[in-house]
């Protein structure tokens, strides 16, 4: 998986300029239910993976998310 | 779950809706939530308009109102009704059924059945599939298939996840046998192990209302509900329409041998703009095709938004053209159920008031 892509599809969501790795997802003011709506969308569209709800609240980071996402791509 | 069904089509639709419209920039103004993002809301997921019943005011009142519209215009007659339909989730009564209420009301014949089923935002696709059983019946010529709820009565007003996006409506569709030699095809699949998904909690025999049911908790993020109140985890049911919607039409249109481009409209249940653009995407369907402006007009109006659709969307196009439809509907039980048609040269298509 191409993290700096995934960083900017998950920026467009959070509609700001760049996400980094080690950004903390609670941290950025749009990161609500329609921004984890919209990380369930992308990840089924882009990635061809369900994930849940509360696997995303589950974790802290973009980057572990990224890793979430990733690790359901090789299941 | 695969059905199919001959020479049976359906002859009218009427929606009605309440007078009384709630406006989603104005409630949001009373959660604690910042302007930015309910403008967000509103541009992504189409929130804007919606129509919810005054206090008190239940299913019974607004089909009798719909009922009564038809026979006062001639497009239906009371002794005609050979059997009663009601799919709803918002009964007037535990005992007696909602449709024989409605029966009584209105002095239909005895010579009748009125049945009701527990179905929500399936529920149309549902009660044609049952309309279409009953038309095999020699003595039974016409059906009328109601959909009706109001569950505005049963969201909690401090509940942003749910309130701001319900919406209240009743559906009278006539169903008739055809007389030309026409198929339709229709599947179905149901997962009682998802139920907790969208579920009222209290309220039943099971946990009855009672003073702490009635009690706003703090179910997270600003929002209280209480166990009276209807119950959506937003993002299982996200993911069970993405996962399971798809090939649930793909099955339909393969099997029933029609090609996907060949299908003019793709009319679905009405969540939100948001997710019917994601199952365009899926499907590869323009979203000319797959209309999502119900929820910006009416709510979310449960089983009654296929006919929204229908009204809205198509309204006096089908009094006189024919188009090749298919219809999709998922949503509590969990429930999911398509069905490809043939819709058209309706005798009536609109939507009135309920006042």
């Amino acid at each position: 998986m191409d993290k700096v892509k995934f960083y900017e599809q998950l920026a467009k969501i959070l509609d700001i300029a760049e996400v980094k790795g080690e950004d903390v997802l609670r941290d950025f003011e749009a990161w609500d239910s329609l921004a984890a709506l919209s990380v369930l969308a992308m990840a089924d569209s882009k990635y061809g993976v369900t994930i849940k709800a509360e696997e995303i609240r589950s974790v802290s980071t973009a980057e572990q998310l990224a890793n979430l996402v990733e690790s359901k791509q090789k299941k | 779950m695969n059905f199919t069904f001959h020479r049976k089509r359906i002859t009218g639709v009427l929606v009605v809706v309440p007078e009384n419209e709630r406006v989603f920039a104005d409630e949001m103004k009373n959660f604690n939530f910042p302007e930015a993002r309910s403008l967000k809301l509103k541009e992504v997921m189409g929130f804007d308009k919606r129509r919810v019943v005054e206090p008190g005011v239940c299913v019974s009142d607004l089909v009798v109102f719909g009922l009564q519209h038809l026979f006062e215009t001639g497009a239906l007659k009371r002794e005609e009704i050979d059997a009663l339909i009601l799919v709803t989730q918002t009964p007037d009564h535990f005992v007696p059924p909602t449709s024989s209420i409605i029966q009584g009301r209105l002095r239909l014949k005895q010579d009748m059945l009125c049945l009701d089923i527990s179905q929500a935002c399936a529920g149309f696709v549902i009660g044609l599939m049952q309309a279409f059983l009953l038309l095999e019946q020699e003595s039974i010529k016409k059906v009328v298939l109601v959909n009706a709820d109001v569950l505005s009565r049963k969201a909690s007003p401090k509940d942003r996840n749910i309130y701001p996006l319900i919406g209240d409506a009743a559906s009278i569709v006539v169903v008739e046998r055809d007389p030309e030699d026409s198929i339709i095809h229709a599947n179905l699949k149901m997962d009682g192990a998802r139920s907790g998904a969208l579920t009222i909690p209290a309220g039943g025999l099971r946990q009855p209302s009672t003073l702490e049911t009635s009690m706003l908790e703090d179910v997270g993020d600003n929002n209280l509900r209480a166990k009276d109140h209807l119950y959506m985890d937003g993002a299982a049911i996200f993911n069970f329409v993405q996962t399971e919607v798809p090939p649930l039409l793909e099955d339909l249109l393969t099997r029933s041998g029609v090609p996907r481009d060949s299908v003019d409209y793709y009319l679905c249940h009405q969540p939100n703009r948001f997710m019917l653009q994601k199952l365009a995407d899926k499907m590869k369907v323009p979203y000319a095709k797959m209309p999502n402006n119900v929820v910006e007009h009416f709510g979310n109006n449960s089983g009654v938004s296929i006919p929204t659709v229908i009204a809205y969307d198509l309204g006096p196009r089908l009094l006189t053209e024919q188009l090749h439809v298919c219809l999709a509907g998922f949503g509590a039980g969990l429930t999911w159920s398509a069905m490809l048609l043939k819709l058209g040269r309706l005798t009536f298509n609109a939507i009135i008031e309920f006042k």
